[in-house]
């Protein structure tokens, strides 16, 4: 319990005036009387009979003494642990992952810390700031630092799960940061579940207090979840057949049997499989069955569904997020390889060997002639040289640029025998990659935003450029004129380059993302979009700046966009062992000095004041009964 | 004569005496027995003649039957000593005072009327200026005025008061004690000290209507008249209860003590008027 307005006690004060008029103002009617022993030995009986009747006498008083306290706690505002001091500032980070969509006592863990930030709003002090954020895959400001709560009653409403997993201490780190040179009493307050793994170091120069919002005394929960699915080519059988993979955890005290059931989204079910998991285990299972391509010449995406019985669509447990998963099927549809310019011949024979390409050579003048009528071109682009002004929606290569600017990069001057310095060895495109014995002939260093790959002491040589509708990956060099070709890490890069490009095409055509996290759709500027949710819902948007940021909620599925006539998908999956793992576990440590860590289990923070303004009003109303009760009857 | 006696009331005492249980030698002739023997017309005792015996009172007749002279013995008829003590604390001032004045001039009247020799002992903490006792029925005026001047003031010791009397070696007599016995010291021990110096113990219990009984309802702070003393008390029911209580067991215990020690017990004030009390008393005579 605190007090957000402590100042309001001063009201106490009024006491001393209310005993000083007790004692000085002479409120009985005095009488004058022959004798008083009589009276005196039936008060001694009174008070040995009925203790509390000594109090009597006194009862205006009490009451009034009551109504006074209860006034000046009211105006001090007292609210339980964790409310904003007066005049601080308060950073509340809200935990998004996926299992903040589970259940505790019916009760959502998301909706539970909305309520307790929401309580931390209402009781904002004057003077009081806070700022909200939400700690999904990555750390967002929902609302700035305000004393406004209807913003904040805003942000709240946007928190949502997001993401499979959340970034706590980046979230903390970026509170604490907007937090420095905050006023005294200012600190971060972190509404989470615990649901992680391991231990999370909060570096944070304020203190940070950590609320749990599920109690330890809350666990254990039950889950049980799609944790792993993939779908792969069967070997050597026949066409459009493939394994489909599915891994399901649980935790629970009992064991479990559920169903796994695949099929085509949209379309019929094509297998089915019953699994028994052990209480914090897995179980596998693989399926074979047969995805042709749609209409389209697409492959179909495949649905993965969790259920109780094999007629059941659902599993009853605390998180429904994980009891659906989608993946693509590996479909036998080339990959589409537009050749623009005359690609380098050591690139051309790595393509040509890929038997899941197909290579189509074409101009920038046939690009240009290509009317907005006439379906967009869907597959990868390499580019040898020139880069159309305004290149096509999808992934690229662009190799040896000719220009002085290629799409958002500066091309510099050529220079003579860089030396390769460093590279980007986590990113997926260097996969199995090692450039130690790469030598270069001349490069065109490249500046400029993007992601710089492979590092020259002259400047970058390879820069991943992300854009809202497709990954270009520039080379600002001729591979045919280095030695490169003569090592394998020249095909494993272009390998993975198409791996790449045919994985993101498989995934629909928006932007990869985890669940919850609002889908980037590429269309032109002013482009209505429609997208379709897993559930069936609909929402408009449109486009700015060559994208469609469309917010859905956390739901696993395939989502359907309209985009000019052209449509897309994106499919969300949790598959997160972490995440469906819904016990509180997580240690919670401080890194660095000069902060703090609290923790304890959440409370939602309701102001006191209302209660004890009616506690008052109750007060005043006794004590006008007791001043205006009527005499009683006299006993003879 | 006085605002303390009506003529109607005075005139209904004319034909009552004075009760007493006892006998008392009284210090000149009166018109009550005495202890001694005397020459009143009452006969006492017969004795044997002896030389020197008064020959007027042989009883002849008895000469007659038994041969022997036989002296006639009377019973003294001699005055009866009355004293009124009349409580004139604080406590007493008002209603209470007022009945006990009157109680003690209807006595004094019918004392005085009967040849008695009444005197009056006011006392609060002590005994003040006493009405030294006198006799005839010509000095009820001055008893009278004696106790209408009579004021309330000071504490109650009963015991003192007592001591003080007794110091003055009044004759054994009827001794009638005029008081509410709201006495923080107690009032059997001096009474008890009355009774052992050969007095009759005659009690006038007065009570105000408001001791007897409150009126309820009201918050009050109760300011004792005597020694100042205030209790604040809310006069509900519940205190009301306590108060009949305590007023029962007190008024009990005075009357349970008149009749363990044989003294005469009448209670005055409230519903029951000066003049019962008083035609009580002097009722219960022969």
């Amino acid at each position: 319990m605190s007090l957000l307005s402590p100042w309001g006690l001063a009201w106490l004060g009024l006491l001393v005036p209310l005993v000083l008029l007790y004692v000085l103002k002479r409120r009985r009617e005095t009488k004058v009387v022959g004798s008083t022993l009589l009276w005196e030995q039936a008060l001694r009986d009174l008070r040995a009979e009925r203790p509390w009747r000594r109090l009597v006498p006194q009862v205006a008083l009490l009451l009034q003494a009551l109504a006074i306290a209860a006034g000046a706690l009211a105006l001090a505002r007292p609210v339980g642990a964790g409310a904003v001091p007066s005049g601080a500032h308060v950073a509340v980070v809200v935990d998004v992952s996926a299992s903040m969509a589970g259940r505790t006592r019916g009760e959502r863990r998301i909706d539970r810390a909305r309520a307790l930030a929401s309580s931390l709003v209402e009781s904002l002090p004057p003077g009081g700031r806070m700022m909200l954020l939400e700690a999904g895959s990555e750390a967002s400001v929902l609302a700035p630092l305000t004393s406004d709560a209807s913003t904040l009653r805003r942000a709240l409403g946007q928190l949502a799960v997001r993401g499979a997993s959340a970034d706590l201490e980046g979230a903390v780190a970026l509170a604490a940061e907007r937090l420095r040179g905050a006023p005294a009493g200012s600190h971060v307050l972190l509404l989470t579940d615990g649901a992680e793994d391991g231990e999370i170091a909060l570096a944070a120069e304020v203190p940070v207090e950590v609320r749990r919002v599920v109690p330890e005394q809350d666990a254990p929960v039950v889950n049980t979840g799609i944790v792993a699915a993939d779908c792969r080519p069967a070997p050597g059988d026949a066409a459009d057949a493939a394994d489909v993979f599915v891994r399901v955890a649980h935790v629970g005290d009992a064991p479990v049997d559920v169903f796994v059931t695949a099929s085509i989204d949209g379309g019929p079910v094509v297998a089915s499989r019953r699994l028994s998991v052990e209480p914090d285990g897995t179980a596998s299972a693989v399926m074979r069955a047969t995805f042709p391509p749609d209409e389209a010449g697409r492959a179909p995406i495949v649905r993965l569904q969790l259920s109780r019985a094999a007629d059941e669509a659902g599993m009853d447990d605390d998180l429904d997020l994980d009891d659906v998963a989608v993946v693509p099927s590996p479909g036998r549809q080339r990959l589409p390889v537009f050749l623009v310019g005359d690609a380098p011949a050591p690139v051309l024979r790595v393509l040509q060997a890929d038997p899941r390409l197909e290579l189509f050579e074409t101009t920038l003048a046939r690009l240009a002639r290509r009317g907005p009528d006439q379906p967009p071109l869907d597959g990868l682009f390499v580019y040898t040289g020139e880069v159309p002004d305004e290149p096509p929606a999808g992934d690229s290569i662009v190799i040896a640029p000719a220009a002085d600017r290629v799409f958002e990069l500066e091309v510099g001057a050529e220079v003579l025998a860089p030396r390769i310095v460093t590279w980007d060895e986590a990113d997926p495109r260097l996969r199995f990659v090692s450039l130690g014995e790469l030598q270069l002939i001349s490069l065109r260093p490249l500046r400029g935003g993007g992601q710089r790959l492979v590092e020259t002491d002259r400047g970058a040589a390879i820069v991943g450029i992300a854009r809202p509708d497709g990954e270009t990956t520039v080379l600002g060099f001729d591979p045919a004129a280095s030695n490169w070709p003569r090592q394998a890490s020249f095909v494993v890069f272009f390998r993975n380059l198409l791996q790449r490009a045919r994985r993101r095409r498989d995934a629909g055509g928006i932007a990869p993302g985890t669940l919850g996290e609002p889908l980037r759709i590429p269309a032109p500027d002013g482009t209505p979009v429609v997208v379709t949710t897993p559930a069936g819902h609909r929402i408009e948007a449109v486009s700015r700046g060559g994208l469609a940021v469309v917010p859905v909620a956390a739901e696993p599925g395939v989502y359907r966009a309209k985009v000019a006539g052209r449509e897309l998908h994106a499919l969300r999956s949790l598959l997160d062992p972490g995440e469906s793992d819904l016990r509180p576990r997580v240690r919670f440590s401080r890194a660095g000095a000069g902060g703090d860590t609290t923790l304890g289990v959440a409370e939602e923070h309701h102001e006191a004041w209302p209660w004890l303004a009616a506690l008052l009003l109750l007060l005043l109303v006794a004590e006008i009964a007791w001043a205006t009760r009527r005499p009683e009857a006299v006993p003879r | 004569m006085t605002s303390l006696l009506d003529p109607e009331f005075i005139r209904r005492l004319g034909r009552l005496r004075l009760h007493v249980q006892r006998r008392f030698a009284g210090a000149a002739g009166g018109a009550r027995r005495s202890t001694r023997k005397g020459q009143s017309v009452e006969f006492a005792d017969h004795r044997a003649y002896v030389p020197g015996d008064d020959i007027r009172r042989i009883d002849w007749n008895a000469y007659a039957r038994l041969e022997e002279l036989v002296l006639r013995l009377h019973v003294a008829e001699e005055d009866l000593s009355v004293h009124l003590l009349i409580d004139t604390s604080a406590s007493m001032a008002g209603e209470k005072l007022d009945t006990a004045r009157r109680i003690a001039a209807a006595l004094a009247y019918v004392g005085l009327a009967g040849s008695e020799r009444v005197g009056v002992a006011p006392f609060a903490e002590s005994v003040g200026a006493p009405l030294p006792p006198t006799r005839g029925r010509r000095r009820i005026g001055a008893v009278l005025r004696y106790l209408d001047e009579l004021r309330a003031d000071g504490e109650t010791s009963l015991a003192r008061s007592v001591e003080a009397l007794l110091a003055r070696r009044p004759r054994p007599g009827l001794a009638i004690v005029l008081s509410d016995l709201l006495d923080p010291g107690g009032y059997e021990r001096p009474l008890d000290r009355l009774q052992a110096a050969k007095h009759e113990l005659v009690i006038f219990h007065v009570l105000s209507q408001e001791e007897l009984a409150p009126k309820g309802g009201g918050d009050y702070a109760l300011v004792d008249r005597e020694r100042g003393v205030r209790v604040e008390v809310s006069l509900d029911e519940h205190a009301l209860r306590a108060y009949h209580k305590r007023l029962g067991a007190f008024l009990s215990g005075v009357e349970g003590y008149a009749r363990r020690r044989g003294a005469m017990y009448f209670r005055a004030g409230g519903e029951v008027s000066f003049e019962d009390a008083v035609l009580a008393y002097l009722r219960t005579g022969p």
